[in-house]
């Protein structure tokens, strides 16, 4: 069995507001195969966006251990941190995060103007996550003159076109009408089982979760359910 | 906004070091190297001084006066008076110099030429000038009579002197003006050219020591260079408007800055979580200041450069009278309206910046 992508160790994180402390996560412990599809919920307050921020390497615990494919995060320096993110995580974000004043073309070129990849290769990176998302025809628009659903589409090229090992999705259909949602899910569920890509994704929406092969529930910082969903279940539409 | 305030600032900024360009080069072309002014001892300026025709004779004659082609001495009595006249426009009136001179004054001055008109005779009450004394004062353009102790100068003629401080004189003939001004014989400068460097100090120092000349001898480019205190003042007060311009000027592109960054936050975030490093982000935010203020910058020389060659005249305060001279927006003074829209665009960018960096990603992200 291959090594998990993700690993927590009895990870705690907690913020300071003056002199109060306000625990966020207390004792998380946590593992994530490749290949996993990972939903979060929880209600708001629970931990679930801290947990994934502290797994894509934006945050640093109080304590414990992070180790995201085979890298013990806390071990990095910022600048390294960087540079890990670019190469090992993709983020989807719920806003898209497009570079408005970018098109579409330029925004999933955005994270492979980091690789040292020639132009030819990234041109064809480009092409080609645009081509899964099913926006090689709009390539050209800027994201004003694309629909939400189509935005976060683009979003998704961008965070896979690096070809990353985990796709991370802060509520990436909370923006969205229930069909567009539910076209983001799919492309969502075809890149982990086509592509075999892990993906971990916070969401507020029990339809959203149930897509995913494995929920995960929190509540005040501590997992309350971890349930693995069958197969059948997550190819209903 | 703040490219047009940094435009505002750089203009005003190139117009101040344009004006000030322009009055150093009228004095400093005005000294020839190889030139020598005498005044009586003690003067301190050609109006306050007072030469014998004789001495001035004597100079002609001594080793080391340079000869022109017709192998006359380049030694030029003249004779200079300071007028109040009106000046055009109802603007009141001011100190104007009139010089007496000889033929051979023109070949001291640089480049010296009759561009409108014609040269004055000698013995017929003439006068010629530059025409930009003639768009300053009443009377000075051609044909208009000049008055001098009630008798009336016509001008026939207006030069060029290279930009140099003769043009902003008016010029007769020597004996004319001494006449009319009832002084026959009088006169204030000689002005003399050496036939090499090494003639200039041994001639300078034979005139200063000889007891019966009892006459002070300065280099032209020294007795040029005390009278820009009014361009030093000017530079001066330019310089301090200028700090305090480009003062403001950072402030506002700070504040543009701010608002960018404030802006942006979400954007800073993504840039970050995808891999981009906070260098990267701080290059790219002070590129964008800098941009903003140095198209600032060249669009404000841009609107300078109508303005170039433009006459203009300020107080000469060692001979109190009027200097007229040109704005000069040579490439210097262009650099250096762009090399301050730069450093406007580095400073108010830097610390906008560095707050962009600063950002926790997490919290960025979090921003609308």
């Amino acid at each position: 069995m291959s090594e998990p992508v993700v690993v927590i160790r009895d990870l705690h994180k907690e913020f300071r507001r003056d002199a109060i402390r306000i625990p966020v996560l207390s004792g998380m412990n946590l593992e994530m195969a490749e290949g996993d599809f990972l939903s979060l919920m929880g209600p708001s307050g629970s931990g679930k966006s801290t947990l994934l921020n502290l797994i894509a390497g934006l945050d640093k615990p109080t304590s414990g251990t992070v180790i995201v494919v085979g890298e013990d995060l806390s071990d990095l320096t910022e600048g390294e941190l960087a540079q890990w993110r670019s190469r090992y995580i993709g983020f989807v974000f719920q806003l898209y995060n497009l570079i408005p004043v970018l098109t579409a073309y330029e925004n999933v070129e955005l994270p492979l103007t980091l690789t040292g990849l020639s132009r030819r290769e990234r041109d064809q990176q480009v092409k080609t996550a645009l081509d899964v998302v099913g926006l090689a025809d709009r390539m050209d628009h800027f994201p004003r003159q694309l629909s939400g659903g189509q935005e976060q589409r683009v979003a998704i090229a961008r965070a896979i076109a690096t070809d990353p090992t985990l796709l991370v999705a802060d509520e990436p259909t909370g923006d969205l009408d229930a069909q567009s949602a539910g076209e983001i899910l799919d492309l969502m569920q075809r890149l982990n089982s086509e592509f075999g890509k892990t993906i971990i994704m916070v969401t507020h929406d029990p339809h959203a979760a149930e897509r995913a092969s494995r929920q995960l529930h929190l509540e005040k910082g501590v997992l309350v359910d971890d349930v693995s969903v069958t197969a059948t279940n997550q190819e209903q539409p | 906004m703040t490219v047009l305030g940094t435009g505002l600032v750089v203009w005003a900024m190139v117009l101040t070091f344009g004006l000030t360009d322009g009055l150093e080069h009228a004095l400093r072309i005005s000294g020839h190297p190889l030139d020598i002014i005498v005044l009586r001892k003690g003067a301190t300026d050609e109006t306050g001084s007072s030469i014998t025709p004789q001495q001035a004779q004597e100079l002609a004659t001594l080793d080391g006066v340079a000869r022109n082609a017709n192998g006359e001495p380049m030694c030029s009595a003249e004779f200079v008076t300071i007028l109040t006249k009106p000046r055009r426009n109802n603007g009141g009136t001011t100190n104007m110099i009139v010089r007496g001179v000889e033929t051979i004054g023109r070949d001291l001055r640089p480049d010296f030429e009759i561009v409108q008109g014609r040269d004055l005779r000698p013995g017929l009450n003439e006068a010629i000038t530059s025409a930009s004394m003639a768009s300053r004062f009443e009377n000075l353009s051609l044909g208009e009579k000049l008055e001098i102790n009630r008798v009336d100068f016509e001008i026939v003629g207006f030069f060029e002197a290279g930009g140099s401080a003769a043009e902003s004189e008016v010029w007769t003939d020597i004996r004319d003006l001494a006449s009319a001004r009832r002084t026959p014989d009088a006169v204030t400068t000689v002005n003399l050219r050496v036939s090499d460097e090494s003639a200039e100090q041994s001639l300078i120092a034979t005139i200063q020591d000889d007891k019966q000349f009892n006459l002070k001898a300065i280099e032209e480019t020294q007795y040029y260079e005390d009278q820009m205190t009014s361009a030093i003042a000017i530079k001066f007060v330019g310089y301090v408007i200028a700090l305090f311009l480009t003062i403001g000027a950072m402030f506002a592109a700070a504040n543009t800055m701010y608002a960018a960054v404030a802006n942006r936050s979400r954007e800073i975030g993504t840039l970050r979580a995808l891999g981009f490093r906070r260098r990267s982000i701080l290059f790219s935010f002070l590129f964008e200041s800098v941009l903003i203020c140095v198209l600032g910058g060249v669009l404000g020389c841009l609107a300078t450069l109508p303005f170039n060659g433009l006459t203009t005249g300020t107080a000469n305060w060692a001979t109190f009278s009027e200097i007229t001279f040109s704005f000069r927006f040579g490439p210097t003074v262009l650099m250096r309206g762009v090399l301050i829209a730069l450093l406007t665009g580095l400073v108010g960018g830097l610390f906008p910046a560095i707050r962009a960096v600063r950002m926790q990603i997490v919290n960025s992200l979090r921003e609308q």
